[in-house]
């Protein structure tokens, strides 16, 4: 063992065991069972975790109960969208017409009114940090106030973070944002302290129609491990950047961007 | 310059010795603790961003102080709502087991408003296989209904057929038996 790995080793456990200390004594955190197993009581190998995120298109009836419970469970200031619901129109030119009316938090009530054209296609696209695995907002930040952790998440470190906005010019997804609050950078985290919880991201847990899942790719009888194994079409935003996201669209015609 | 090797070595032994000293003070003054573990960052940002309070809990803390409403929920079609879209955070209602606040609860107009975020017809992007839908007013007036009724007042709305399947029954039974 070299003195890296040693370390590292040292640092994991410090790491696991404070979590292990301070979440069993929590409370309320007794009460809400777990989601992802695996991950409660027991020491968490941050080296040795994968999670994927997806979204299937097919199933998404843009209710706007994700956008919601984001909202909610980061106090997001108003105008700014850790996630959001875009709404797809295609009409019979191929013409497409994007629209997202406040990022779909209240929801879509009422039919595109200003299309001429006949329309052929409707269908809603959730969006949200792609948590790729060559991310250019890590490529640019100049302090190290965004960073991939070994467990694959791109998260922030809002006390670092000079608020440059490089990162959110870089973002090729446009998932980051200037808080107007904090007045630092923030990101869809897939709800970091949710997952180290044993609990699902916020978005997945209000869905209705199971359009969101999430889990880990570690755990063979997870939904999206199998999901993953299975011969479905799978595809992600933007491939030709090379960012290799861990967000999987299902179903997505080629027209998502 | 004619230097004796005594001077040489102390210019040597100096120079060594201030720059293992600036970058040691470099290393701890300018640096945060823990920078550089698993990569150019701070790694107790990780612990940090894992140890923040969660605000949503899951259905089942609800059910626990709401039998009532628990039972009529889970056996109905809107099993897979979570209770805190139309109620509100589990945070912003319980603190320690206590209750901290009370959650708003929708009424009249907001119900319809409501219904018609998933149920509406006329977006025509919803499928049928995944979730049944209605266009207003055309619903209320095909089920006969008054056209300023709202959705609750015919549907259960933590189970929606709930009604509707009584009223089935019940006109079986008088058919069969007239």
């Amino acid at each position: 063992m070299n003195r890296r790995s040693f370390v590292k080793k040292v640092l994991n456990g410090t790491i696991a065991g404070s979590l292990y200390l301070v979440w069993p004594m929590g409370g309320d955190g007794l009460e809400i069972p777990e989601q992802i197993p695996g991950i409660r009581g027991q020491d968490y190998d941050i080296l040795n975790q994968k999670f994927v995120f997806i979204v299937d298109i097919t199933r998404c009836i843009g209710c706007g109960a994700c956008c919601v419970a984001d909202k909610r469970e980061y106090n997001v200031p108003d105008g700014n969208y850790r996630t959001w619901v875009e709404r797809y129109v295609k009409g019979f030119s191929d013409e497409i017409y994007v629209d997202s009316p406040h990022g779909g938090l209240d929801g879509y009530q009422h039919p595109r009114t200003d299309i001429e054209e006949e329309i052929r296609d409707t269908f809603f696209v959730p969006k949200l940090c792609n948590m790729c695995k060559e991310a250019p907002c890590v490529q640019v930040c100049p302090v190290g106030a965004t960073f991939t952790s070994p467990d694959g998440f791109v998260l922030m470190d809002e006390k670092r973070c000079v608020g440059c906005a490089y990162c959110i010019q870089a973002c090729p997804y446009s998932v980051r944002f200037l808080n107007p609050v904090t007045k630092v950078a923030e990101k869809c985290t897939w709800c970091y302290h949710r997952v180290r919880k044993g609990l699902l991201p916020a978005c997945v847990e209000v869905c209705p129609t199971g359009a969101r899942k999430f889990g880990s790719m570690k755990d063979e009888t997870s939904e999206v491990y199998k999901i993953l194994k299975g011969p479905g079409v799978l595809t992600v935003l933007r491939k030709e950047m090379g960012t290799f996201p861990a967000l999987y669209y299902e179903g997505a015609r080629r027209e998502v961007i | 310059m004619n230097l004796s090797y005594r001077l040489r070595l102390l210019i040597v032994l100096l120079s060594i010795g201030v720059l293992t000293g600036g970058g040691f003070l470099f290393k701890n003054l300018l640096l945060p603790d823990s920078f550089g573990v698993y990569g150019p960052y701070r790694s107790d940002a990780i612990t940090e961003a894992a140890l923040v309070p969660i605000r949503h809990g899951t259905n089942a803390p609800c059910f626990k102080c709401h039998p009532y409403e628990a039972k009529i929920h889970k056996t109905g079609r809107h099993q897979t709502i979570s209770c805190e879209f139309c109620h509100g955070t589990y945070a912003d209602h319980v603190a320690d087991s206590k209750k901290i606040g009370t959650l708003p609860v929708k009424k009249e107009k907001e119900i319809t408003t409501l219904c018609l975020r998933c149920h509406n017809n006329e977006i025509k992007a919803r499928k049928e296989e995944v979730i049944k839908t209605i266009s207003m007013p055309n619903h209320l007036k095909d089920q006969n209904v008054k056209i300023t009724h709202n959705c609750n007042q015919c549907h259960h709305v933590h189970a929606p057929l709930k009604y509707i399947i009584r009223a089935k029954k019940i006109t079986e039974l008088m058919e069969a038996g007239s």
